[in-house]
């Protein structure tokens, strides 16, 4: 029987996809009546036919492919920021208004096309390619995103912060008045009754690098690191933020998103690939793999570079090749394509048991032998390729396993053994130990050609008798510790299904993979990420055609580079102490740690969670500083950041506090808008958005070539100005209070050129400058731009600035690149010829990272463990959550999901809302009925510490135990709430408020001692998946 | 039933009675339309015939075509020349579990019209490449094509208050450029292109996918000229009512406009 005839249709549309479909006819009968009385009597448009569709940019003829120009119209490659995936977009921009009128995709920029042009292309010819002379354009284009189209509506927003505002009343109150940037910089400097509520120290009292902030505990570092400084992530201006906070004011505390984004991933994947400190991760060869596996991410929904990976998977569904996926998730995501069903299955989990699944397929494959043998027994590089792979693993790598011992959880060294070693002990030359397989001897494993995977051994060494376990060993004792039973039980996925899914998985040699995200931000995140990645390595994919790959990298615009050095100045300061958020520091180094041991006690647990493995977490840092453990903050200056609305229940637990200037003595945001978390602020900067400001970002991740997107004002910013002419922004903010502090970095000659001269940081666009002759200059120079170029590129408005800063050769090469939207390297780059990634990641995969099984979760004292492991979420403390919060009280489980369409801040453009305007909550259908509820039905969504009202939709597509809740939604800020400067009210749009945000469902661990959200005990990571909830029908 | 069905139909039923009811008088005082040949209006190159494909297999679902759309045309906030609905569609099969079609709709520039015939002032037309268009000076908004329309692709435009819609972005296929939905195509499901060449890219796709070529509603005898690769039989005939016009619902159930 034909397949189709067996299935049916559900019903109506899903109206969570596109908003929901109450009809509005009620407009056209009104019209209808007003038609036939009056004629024909609305607005006239610009033509009867094309009505005021917009003018071309420019026109093609067809029969020759000759270009005719708009003159009245501008074409400008640039940077997207609808969200941080950050494509290269071409804007046009009308001549008259400077108005940007449409976007569209850079066809330079690898992000925005499937195969991007050649990089030396001349303009002209990369707009003919994009038309439909020869029905190039099909082939060739370039796409914005729903997101990267609507965005240019930010840039006259009447939301938009335009000039430096001061608080008038009490924080929060939405009260401001406009100041001139001159007026600020004195205050936030030099401090004083600023509000009438007493005296605040400005920045010059706090920027002291030689006094500990704490006599007590002098490893927290000086009291200059109670100035925090955020930013919201790498937006291409990142690196001059570092410069100002760690090396110029000479503060530790820095953070980013990371921790209420995707940080359990990364971390996770970083343990896998031996980098627990940029956290690197790998992507599937969406061109060339057979079967790929998404747990905890949606690649056709979100994710990073969602647009790109969209565009290959789609185009993977039908380029003939043999090729399917599954993809795990709570909710349906739209990751699932029905035309292609067969070839493609969604696969439901109960939130937040992903490690479950991933721990009953590694068990699968293990018990099963399923693995590839000849790669995890491959103990280097050269084994590995000699037997066809293109990276190996530390599988046979020898790991200390005498409980007690002071190097428990790390690898034996030769010099353990008294081998021969060069360096120091312990050191990178010093190397770690395999057995051999064809003589069992113990041999260091850069000499070993093929090693004994299962070791399990007691070892002599001239200080006595060692217990050792391979990696592998650990892995598989790890993961034999569960009954499959129980991780089918735990996950809510057959024991069948999940055999049926690891015999898939290692069905296709190398030419699959598994990738994960966000999903796995649960309180067993990181755990649950590193499982999920390690079933790479069972399948030796690493580097491989078809496998799992490293990134093509990036031109670095900002470092010690051909043109200029950005990177090193005279008198740059190095930050020191503890982070705020107790990151990357082992609690046994601390002096609490050592007066409880002095004083006899046990020296756990500490105070609060420390967090060795993790990057900086600015959530923590901000509960850090409230709670005052380590130490509490006199300053916080936050550029673009959202963790109040972006991190599960930090606001609640601490928006009250953060209000308080006892708590927080000065609090300054830098930012276009005002989101939930500016406004809190005592000031706030107006800041220029993507389209009018400078910086080169990088590609996260998912292009093969090398690729640097530049970003420059296409259009006039619409900032105030300081008195000196300047645009008001971050840059000339930070470069001003650096400048009037007299710190070293910024001011009259603080970036040395190669040649040894000196040259200036004192306006926004000059740091980027510097690097973009960097770029430029990098490798093989770039060409000159020509006069073609110049008039197809809309660079010509920016000549006088770059002539004010750069050597005339220089001007020409920057020029050349920002027609282009950055620097790319040719497609062609990225293979060899054998369809291998050219870009390898050169380390081994990690079945036990020594790193994270020689440190110990500081509240119990116990070892973390070294290799994935099935933990279920839990308390800071170790109580499970099932424990803590008893599931007759809290039946179902919370889980978000990122959006198609709406980005944490993208909520402000009208014609992106209107297509999905609202994210009804999804249930389950069948609980629904269990519960009463029907699509439509207002409810009640509570978690232990927080509830939200919201509209539902009862639909087959999500696990019966979750609630399903799209991120971007539910502003409180944004223009969401009326605010007034200088006395003038600015309505509010109450558009923007619709809907629910996630995050104010909230969830304090009752483990510790304040109103702390729950977190990832291991990295710290927001928990946001999988938290208890319960559902009422209210109306 | 749900709310949001109730009110839809609710609202379906009144329309239906105001259409029935709407006096024809003024309506053919207007007469035949001669003003879409004179040669301020655009009608089209000769020997073209404008199609397009959407191969359901690529769509993403991700929205680009729609706004890219309401940017490059401009119609008023709430009002759609092209949209991407989302289905979640279940299999009989207990066992297996649903999956999700996208699909996106926009005018299907029929061959056979029924919006022309209904046209009492000849506002909406046929160009010599076979795009469908409204002269906005002639319509006088009657709303008949609405309704005559079988795949909910018209509206009234608010601010024109004129039958407004898709036009395969005309204004850019004249001046040699892609209509904005296919150039923002993230997962390259839209292809336009000339039907009379057989060489065309959407000609050899036509060909290529025989077998999987339909349109929606092919017993209305419209002869649709947007053809769908991957699409199920069952969502030939799925599409009533889900108008390229939108409201939306609060937290409690309360309709917002879109500004107007």
């Amino acid at each position: 029987m034909d397949k189709s005839k067996r299935r049916f249709i559900k019903g109506a549309a899903v109206t969570g996809g596109v908003g929901l479909f109450a009809a509005g006819y009620s407009h056209t009968l009104g019209q209808i009546g007003k038609g036939v009385v009056n004629g024909s009597s609305g607005k006239i448009t610009q033509d009867p036919i094309h009505g005021n569709s917009l003018a071309p940019e420019y026109k093609v003829d067809l029969q020759t492919g000759q270009l005719i120009g708009n003159d009245e119209q501008r074409i400008a490659n640039t940077m997207c920021l609808g969200c941080w995936t950050k494509c290269g977009v071409r804007a046009r921009i009308d001549q008259k208004t400077d108005k940007i009128i449409r976007i569209s995709g850079n066809p330079y920029h690898p992000l925005s096309a499937r195969e991007h042009i050649d990089f030396d292309t001349p303009i002209k010819t990369a707009l003919v390619g994009l038309s439909a002379y020869q029905e190039q354009g099909l082939q060739g284009r370039s796409t914005a995103c729903a997101r990267g189209n609507a965005m240019l509506e930010q840039l006259d927003s009447p939301h938009r912060v335009t000039q430096c505002l001061k608080r008038v009343g009490p924080r929060g109150s939405g009260q401001w008045q406009s100041i001139s940037f001159e007026q600020l910089l004195t205050e936030v400097v030099d401090g004083g009754d600023l509000f009438g509520e007493g005296e605040v120290e400005g920045l010059r009292a706090i920027r002291d690098i030689s006094t500990p902030l704490d006599a007590n505990n002098p490893e927290y570092g000086p009291k200059a690191n109670q100035l925090l400084v955020s930013n919201a992530s790498d937006e291409g201006r990142d690196v001059i933020i570092k410069r100002f906070t760690f090396n110029s004011f000479g503060t530790r505390n820095f953070a980013n998103h990371g921790a209420y984004c995707g940080f359990t991933y990364r971390a996770g994947a970083g343990a896998l690939l031996d980098d627990l400190k940029k956290y690197a991760h790998l992507k599937p060869d969406w061109d060339n793999s057979e079967f790929l596996l998404f747990i905890g991410t949606s690649p056709q929904q979100s994710g990073n570079p969602f647009k790109r990976q969209s565009r290959q998977l789609a185009n993977a569904r039908v380029d003939g090749r043999e090729f399917s996926y599954v993809v795990v998730s709570p909710m349906l995501p739209n990751t699932s394509n029905q035309p292609c069903a067969g070839n493609n299955t969604w696969l439901p989990i109960r939130p937040a048991t992903d490690s479950a699944l991933a721990m009953g397929m590694l068990r699968w494959i293990i018990d099963n032998k399923r693995y590839a043998s000849a790669f995890l027994t491959a103990p280097n590089a050269e084994a590995a390729k000699a037997a066809g792979f293109r990276g190996f693993s530390n599988a046979s790598f020898l790991i200390i396993n005498t409980p007690h011992h002071p190097r428990y959880g790390q690898y034996l060294y030769a010099s353990d053994l008294g081998l021969p070693f060069e360096g120091k002990a312990y050191g990178e030359q010093d190397s770690p130990l395999v057995v051999d397989a064809a003589t069992g001897q113990i041999l260091p494993a850069g000499q070993c050609a093929k090693a004994q995977l299962e070791v399990e051994q007691s070892v002599n060494t001239p200080k006595g008798k060692l217990s050792v376990k391979s990696s592998f060993q650990l892995l598989s004792e790890a993961a034999r510790s569960v009954e499959m039973a129980d991780y089918a039980k735990e996950c809510d996925i057959s024991e069948a299904q999940i055999a049926a899914l690891a015999h898939k998985f290692t069905s296709h040699g190398t030419k699959a993979a598994v990738i994960s995200h966000g999903g796995t931000m649960s309180a067993n995140g990181f755990y649950s990420a590193w499982a999920i990645m390690m079933l790479n390595a069972m399948i030796g994919n690493l580097n491989l055609k078809g496998g799992a790959i490293a990134k093509g990298g990036t031109f670095p615009a900002f470092g010690a580079g051909p043109r200029y050095n950005l990177q090193d100045f005279d008198g740059m300061v190095e930050p020191k102490g503890v982070f705020l958020s107790r990151s990357k520091f082992p609690y046994e180094k601390t002096s609490e740690y050592r007066r409880k041991v002095e004083a006899g006690e046990s020296p756990y647990p500490s105070k609060e969670p420390w967090y060795p493995i993790s990057s900086p977490l600015l959530g923590e840092h901000l509960t850090a500083a409230v709670h005052g453990y380590p130490y509490r903050l006199k300053a916080w200056i936050n550029h673009m950041g959202n963790p109040i609305y972006g991190q599960a229940g930090l606001g609640e637990a601490i928006g009250e506090q953060l209000k308080d200037p006892k708590v927080l003595p000065l609090f300054i945001s830098i930012d276009s808008f005002i989101n939930e978390t500016s406004a809190l602020s005592d000031y706030i900067i107006p800041d220029t958005l993507t389209y009018e400001s400078w910086g080169w970002s990088a590609a996260w991740h998912g292009t093969l070539t090398k690729e640097a997107t530049g970003r420059w004002p296409i259009v006039e910013p619409r900032v105030a100005k300081t008195a000196n002419g300047d645009v008001i922004c971050m840059e000339s903010f930070l470069s001003q209070v650096a400048i009037k502090l007299n710190l070293p970095g910024f001011g009259d000659n603080a970036v040395k050129a190669a040649d040894g001269s000196l040259h200036p940081l004192t306006r926004a666009a000059d740091f980027s400058l510097y690097g973009a002759a960097n770029v430029a200059y990098l490798g093989k120079p770039v060409a000159d731009i020509n006069a073609e170029d110049m008039y197809f590129s809309g660079v010509g408005r920016i000549q006088a600035e770059l002539n004010a800063r750069l050597k005339p050769e220089e001007v020409k090469k920057v020029s050349y690149l920002f027609a282009r939207g950055g620097r790319f390297e040719n497609i062609r780059a990225g293979r060899d010829e054998a369809g291998n990634p050219c870009k390898v990641w050169p380390k081994p995969l990690m079945l036990w990272n020594p790193e994270v099984g020689s440190r110990r979760n500081s509240l119990s004292g116990e070892y973390m463990s070294g290799c994935p492991r099935l933990y279920q979420p839990s308390l800071a403390d170790g109580t499970p959550l099932k424990q803590a919060f008893d599931k007759s009280q809290w039946p179902l489980l919370i889980s978000s999901y990122k959006s198609h369409t709406m980005s944490s801040m993208s909520i402000g453009s009208d014609r992106l809302r209107q297509v999905h305007p609202n994210n009804p909550v999804r249930i389950n259908e069948q609980t629904a009925t269990r519960l009463g509820i029907n699509t439509g039905d207002t409810v009640k969504i509570s978690t232990p510490n927080g509830s939200v009202v919201a509209l539902v939709e009862c639909v087959a597509g999500v696990h019966p135990d979750c609630i399903a809740i799209e991120h971007g939604y539910g502003h409180k800020e944004l223009g969401a709430r009326e605010i007034v400067i200088d006395k003038v009210k600015i309505a509010a749009n109450p558009l923007i408020r619709v809907g629910i945000n996630m995050n104010d469902l909230n969830l304090f661990d009752p483990s510790r001692h304040g109103r702390y959200p729950l977190v990832d005990w291991a990295s710290g990571a927001s928990a946001r998946q999988g938290l208890p909830a319960k559902i009422e029908k209210i109306g | 039933m749900d709310k949001s069905k109730r009110q839809f139909l609710g609202k379906m039923a009144s329309v239906s009675v105001g259409a029935a009811l709407i006096p024809v008088v003024q309506v053919s005082a207007q007469g035949q339309s001669l003003g879409n040949t004179s040669n301020n209006v655009s009608d089209g190159q000769a020997g073209k015939r404008y199609g397009m494909v959407i191969d359901l297999r690529r769509c993403v679902g991700c929205q680009a075509c729609t706004v890219a759309c309401t940017i490059e045309n401009q119609p008023p906030l709430g009002q759609f020349r092209t949209t991407v609905q989302q289905y979640e569609v279940s299999q009989q099969d207990a066992s297996t579990p649903p999956a999700f079609l996208m699909l996106p709709r926009l005018c299907n520039h029929c061959e056979n019209p029924p919006c022309i015939s209904i046209c009492p002032t000849g506002a909406t037309f046929q160009r010599k490449d076979g795009i469908v268009v409204v002269n906005n000076e002639w319509c006088v908004g009657c709303g008949y094509c609405v309704h005559a329309c079988p795949y909910d692709a018209r509206f009234i435009n608010h601010e024109t208050k004129s039958a407004d819609k898709c036009t395969f972005c005309a204004h850019r296929l004249e001046a040699g450029l892609l209509p904005a939905c296919v150039e923002t195509c993230v997962g390259e499901a839209r292809v336009i292109g000339d039907l009379n060449d057989p060489n065309s890219q959407i000609s050899q796709l036509l060909k290529a996918n025989q077998a999987d070529i339909k349109v929606l509603k092919p017993d209305a005898n419209t002869a649709p000229r947007v053809f769908y690769i991957g699409m199920n039989r069952a969502f030939e005939d799925r599409i009533n009512g889900q108008a390229p016009v939108r409201t939306l619902l609060t937290d409690t159930g309360e309709e917002i406009h879109h500004g107007h």
